[in-house]
């Protein structure tokens, strides 16, 4: 009966293994703001951000704010979405699209300081 | 973009160029003869009559290696000027777009272009008068083009070692460019030139048709 239950416990484990070294759900980025969007959002985690030391708390580097094509010194946007300025298509306004805006601030930061991801599929994990 | 993209860009548009004045420059040196008879309105008459499908009599007489050649030709420049990847690419450096092709289509063609690339393979190696004109040259030219497609292929669904996929994807695609104006790829700007002197010949002097 002992070696019953101990067979029983590690089927049990095996079989909730995959439970336990599956990461979940991945962080991603929305993609609310695309009309039909191509490619799933991408993954992103504001917190592994927030804590590299390189960014430490200028959270304006990427919501910054830019008034006649300067950027405001000292201000940031966290209370905006990228799409209030960012349109889909580059407009007088703003010549970046949203789509840019999230490729040239990620990938940029991530060549500029040698970490993080590059390719598209890096970030655009397929589902 | 890394510098490697502009240099096989360059390497590709300048040695084609070069290419195309040393022609004509030999052509000036050695075969004069030919100026006497060449038009402009019988080089175009054949270029244009070759580029129509199934127009020229002999493309008719093999239609099935034809129509695969032809296809083949058409995605090769179609697919990776309106992959969608590609011009997000672009428009990041360039602030250009253009509208892209549906990415399922794009992969379903991609498919066809690899097909007809083991199309050409097996044509080469199993036709016994294309067998006699093949070297080994022209399986690699044939792998050559075959890599890009393939990488693409598999780094757009992500199925193995991704960055290096990307990495061969990129590499496959420069070195493709490069090879371009020094190998027979270069028919791309010889072929047109083949057709203005037969189609002149026969347009010009025999008064005959050369498709």
């Amino acid at each position: 009966m002992k070696q019953w239950k101990i067979l029983m416990m590690f089927i049990l484990a095996l079989a909730t293994s995959g439970i336990a070294f599956s990461q979940g759900e991945q962080e991603r980025l929305n993609t609310l703001a695309f009309e039909m969007p191509r490619r799933p959002g991408a993954v992103f985690s504001h917190d592994d951000h927030t804590q590299t030391t390189e960014i430490s708390d200028d959270c304006a580097i990427c919501h910054h704010v830019y008034a006649n094509k300067t950027l405001v010194p000292d201000e940031s946007s966290e209370d905006n979405a990228c799409s209030d300025c960012h349109s889909l298509q580059p407009d007088r306004k703003n010549s970046i699209s949203l789509v840019n805006a999230f490729h040239k601030r990620c990938k940029e930061c991530h060549y500029d300081l040698g970490k993080g991801p590059v390719l598209c599929g890096e970030c655009h994990i397929k589902k | 973009m890394g510098p490697m993209v502009w240099i096989s860009a360059l390497i590709c548009i300048f040695g084609l160029l070069v290419k195309f004045i040393l022609i004509i420059k030999e052509v000036y040196e050695k075969e004069r003869y030919l100026l006497s008879y060449i038009t402009v309105r019988h080089s175009l008459r054949s270029i244009i009559a070759w580029l129509i499908p199934f127009y020229p009599r002999s493309t008719r007489m093999r239609p099935v290696y034809y129509g695969i050649s032809y296809l083949f030709h058409v995605l090769l420049f179609l697919l990776p000027v309106f992959l969608m990847s590609h011009i997000v690419l672009i428009n990041e450096s360039f602030n250009l777009s253009w509208p892209a092709m549906n990415d399922t289509a794009a992969d379903i063609l991609t498919i066809g272009v690899i097909f007809a690339l083991v199309f050409f393979v097996l044509r080469r190696r199993f036709i016994p008068d294309v067998r006699f004109l093949t070297s080994f040259m022209d399986y690699i030219l044939i792998l050559m083009v075959l890599l890009p497609f393939v990488t693409g292929f598999l780094a757009y669904h992500q199925v193995i070692l991704y960055k290096w996929i990307v990495i061969a994807h990129v590499l496959s695609g420069e070195v493709l460019l490069i090879v371009i104006p020094f190998s027979r790829f270069s028919h791309m700007i010889t072929a047109p030139l083949t057709r203005a002197y037969t189609g002149s010949e026969f347009g010009n002097i025999r008064h005959a048709r050369d498709w």
